[in-house]
């Protein structure tokens, strides 16, 4: 199935907007400009939902050719197209994402085609079915583990490469630089906690990196002070 | 001569495109600025111009005047050729690239901050007012004074036709001259071919087909083959469509070019760019983070030269890493180099017999020095995967260790290969200096600007992730970014050297060492374009 990346799952949903206007603009009209309004990276509200890698959310008005030669075509519905890769199963996913973010996908929705039979999860995730379509080619370009997981990578990842930078020196302080590595490293693996996902971590869609990385870890490198001791 | 040998018409393509003038003997020049103000005078001025002009034909054979001493080469920009009159069909034909000029190419260009436009030398802040651009090389300073003068008569009989601009800062960085000055920097009372971070410059420049350069000139130069990279078996010349118009590329296609054909045939695109160098910052960042880097024993100077080394992909001297990892070798390479050169060129009592023994030892340093790849250092033992030299002609070595995975070796790097030409401008002397007026004037000729330079200056100068090295910039050319607090934001990665004891090292906090003040993409059309462009006789119907 095209849906499915290894733990990763493709979903693509078309939700058909109503046909017809509230004050004088379009539904779809509407629903563009509160998806524009919508806050960005780590204040968007796909970022609140568990274990999203990447989804977006746009607007299809209409299509007007397709294939060669040209052909005009028209679609009956204009449709709020919701694309999201995820780790984990599809039920739980959408679950997920109504315990979240049920307020703003309420305000955005209810210009939706049937939406105004959903009031539970569980009618959420019969909607969302309903408009789902399947994929025929899915790749993933995440590494197939749960969200929390990765993002705790990164962290490592980025808090090791200061540690490395950080320590360089050491190299030219003989025995005691290597008595010295040794405990400032100590102090860094107590510091980054590797198993614990819920402690120190990568922010959920931090586009920049977190300048306070750089600072914890500076922390634990021995200084020279601390060294002379 | 086989029947298949590429024969160019020399006498018809500007001399430009085959020399780099400042190797072949002609270390001063001047770069002149036009705007065309009227299309008939214009018209003229250029016709007046054409006698001038320097053909790629051997530099004692031509008939213009004095080529063997001084050379000329015109080339136009996009808003020169329209107030020339070329027709509309024509002007539609040129690439895109050209046609939106590089000011507005900066976003591709990385051409932001201190590089950015607005910062630019005054001559490049009126849009459009850059018509003509004229290069004058010169074996001495009378020479060059001599054909500047020469062409300042031509151009008083223009009248207000054309006009030469001023707006380049000079020397001291306050009055503007009307001219832009390259020459060659005189170190220790020698002409060296060095540039401002005092590397030697300028050694690989791409070799092509019909170009009437010899089979062993192209090692190292022209693309990789799956021979030695030490043999001439090595190495094929590039194809001529690479670097001129109307001419089969490397892709067995004929370049995008301007209709009609006799517009672009012979011809080629030219990248002019002034690039201020931070001698200073340079200096000062090498000098600081180079105490913890290079192989124990090496003196805090040695240290330096190396970490230097690591960034370019050559020692000073030449040398290239690949084949010269520790700082000892690459210092014995130089020795034998000067040593080889001065009994060849410059010593007087040198007998025949020690002119012989000289050449086969210069000989075998220059295959040294350009004839290799790396093809054993694919973890960037010897030169880091992010080292100058390397990002900027990779030698095959995108292939990384899938050794077949393309055609041939070169397959992701032989159509993005570019003609350096330029000089050196202003004075360094005080090493500690950053804002005087000291940097590179910097010049690509390629039959794609889009294709060949700006990719170049894109993905592998300014981003690494063709080198596995993500977004990593060019030490020394990337346009290094400021972090959050304002402090510069470079990094590099020099990779480990287990053999020298050398663990990886990270360099960071680098600024900008290399900053643009200027520049434009020009069009350079063959002898017989630039007669037909000044008859206002082009035709593309």
């Amino acid at each position: 199935m095209g849906n499915r990346f290894g733990n990763a799952y493709g979903l693509t949903v078309l939700v058909p907007i109503k046909q017809g206007t509230a004050n004088n603009r379009s539904f779809d009209k509407i629903i563009r400009d509160q998806l524009q309004r919508w806050p960005k990276h780590s204040g968007s509200p796909f970022a609140l939902v568990p274990n999203t890698y990447l989804a977006r959310a746009f607007l299809l008005q209409d299509v007007f050719y397709q294939g060669a030669p040209a052909v005009e075509e028209h679609l009956k519905n204009k449709y709020l197209v919701v694309t999201s890769n995820f780790f984990g199963d599809l039920d739980e996913y959408l679950h997920g994402m109504w315990e979240a973010i049920s307020d703003a996908l309420k305000t955005v929705l209810k210009h939706c085609y049937g939406f105004d039979q959903v009031v539970s999860a569980a009618d959420f995730v019969l909607y969302i079915k309903k408009c789902k379509i399947n994929n025929s080619l899915f790749f993933n370009g995440s590494n197939d583990r749960p969200l929390p997981e990765q993002l705790k990578a990164l962290y490592v990842k980025q808090a090791f490469i200061h540690f490395a930078y950080l320590s360089q020196h050491f190299r030219y302080q003989g025995e005691s630089g290597a008595i010295n590595l040794q405990k400032s490293f100590k102090r860094f693996v107590a510091l980054i906690d590797i198993h614990n996902l819920k402690g120190n971590s990568w922010p959920v869609a931090a586009v920049k990196v977190p300048t306070d990385i750089e600072t914890t870890i500076k922390a634990t490198i021995v200084t020279y002070q601390e060294s002379i001791k | 001569m086989s029947a298949t040998e590429t024969v160019l018409d020399l006498h018809d393509i500007q001399g430009n495109i085959v020399f780099g003038y400042g190797r072949w003997g002609y270390p001063v020049s001047r770069y002149l600025f036009f705007k065309i103000n009227d299309k008939q005078q214009g018209m003229a001025f250029v016709e007046a111009l054409i006698p001038l002009v320097t053909s790629s034909a051997p530099l004692d054979s031509q008939i213009n005047e004095g080529a063997n001493k001084v050379t000329t080469n015109l080339a136009f920009t996009y808003a020169g050729l329209r107030e020339l009159g070329l027709p509309d069909d024509s002007m539609r034909s040129f690439p895109e690239d050209f046609r939106m000029g590089m000011k507005a190419r900066k976003d591709i260009l990385g051409d932001d901050g201190p590089s950015s436009p607005e910062n630019w030398d005054p001559i490049w802040q009126n849009n459009y007012d850059v018509h003509m651009f004229m290069s004058i090389n010169a074996r001495s300073e009378e020479n060059l004074i001599e054909r500047y003068e020469q062409v300042l008569v031509l151009l008083q009989d223009a009248g207000d036709g054309a006009e030469l601009l001023s707006g380049h800062k000079s020397q001291t960085g306050e009055e503007l001259s009307q001219y832009q000055s390259g020459n060659a920097i005189m170190l220790n009372g020698k002409l060296t071919a060095n540039e401002h971070f005092h590397y030697a410059d300028g050694i690989g420049n791409p070799v092509f087909k019909g170009q009437g350069r010899n089979k062993a000139d192209t090692v190292g130069n022209g693309k990789p083959t799956r021979s030695s990279p030490d043999t001439q078996d090595g190495w094929e010349a590039l194809e001529t469509g690479e670097f001129i118009l109307g001419h089969r590329d490397e892709s067995s296609e004929y370049p995008i070019a301007p209709n009609p054909r006799l517009l672009s045939y012979n011809g080629s695109f030219m990248v002019y760019r002034k690039l201020h160098q931070n001698v200073g910052k340079f200096n000062d960042y090498l000098q600081k983070t180079s105490k913890y880097y290079g192989e124990d024993g090496l003196s805090d100077d040695e240290k330096q030269e190396t970490l230097k080394a690591k960034f370019a992909g050559r020692w000073s001297n030449g040398a290239p890493l690949a084949s010269y990892p520790d700082y000892a070798s690459a210092m014995k390479f130089g020795e034998h180099w000067e040593q080889a050169t001065h009994t060849l060129y410059h010593d007087p009592e040198a007998s025949t017999q020690q002119k012989e023994a000289a050449r086969k030892i210069y000989q075998d340093l220059k295959t040294k020095r350009s004839g290799f790849n790396y093809a054993n250092d694919s973890k960037g033992a010897s030169c880091p995967l992010g080292a100058h030299t390397r990002r900027t002609n990779p030698r095959g070595s995108l292939e990384f260790d899938n050794k077949g995975a393309f055609d041939t070796p070169g397959a992701m790097v032989n159509r993005r290969r570019i003609l350096r030409r330029g000089l050196p401008y202003g004075d360094s002397s005080d090493r500690s200096d950053d804002d005087g007026e000291h940097g590179t004037i910097f010049m690509v000729i390629n039959a794609s600007i889009e294709r060949q330079f700006e990719f170049v200056q894109q993905q592998w100068i300014n981003y690494g992730n063709d080198f596995k090295l993500s977004n990593e910039k060019d030490a020394l050319l990337g346009n290094h970014e400021l972090d959050q607090g304002g402090n510069p934001d470079g990094k590099t990665v020099i990779n480990s050297n287990k053999t020298l004891g050398q663990p990886t090292f990270m360099c960071s906090g680098m600024p900008r060492f290399v900053e643009t003040r200027g520049g434009d993409y020009f069009f350079i059309p063959s002898l017989t374009a630039l007669r037909m462009i000044a008859a206002g006789i082009i035709d593309p119907t």
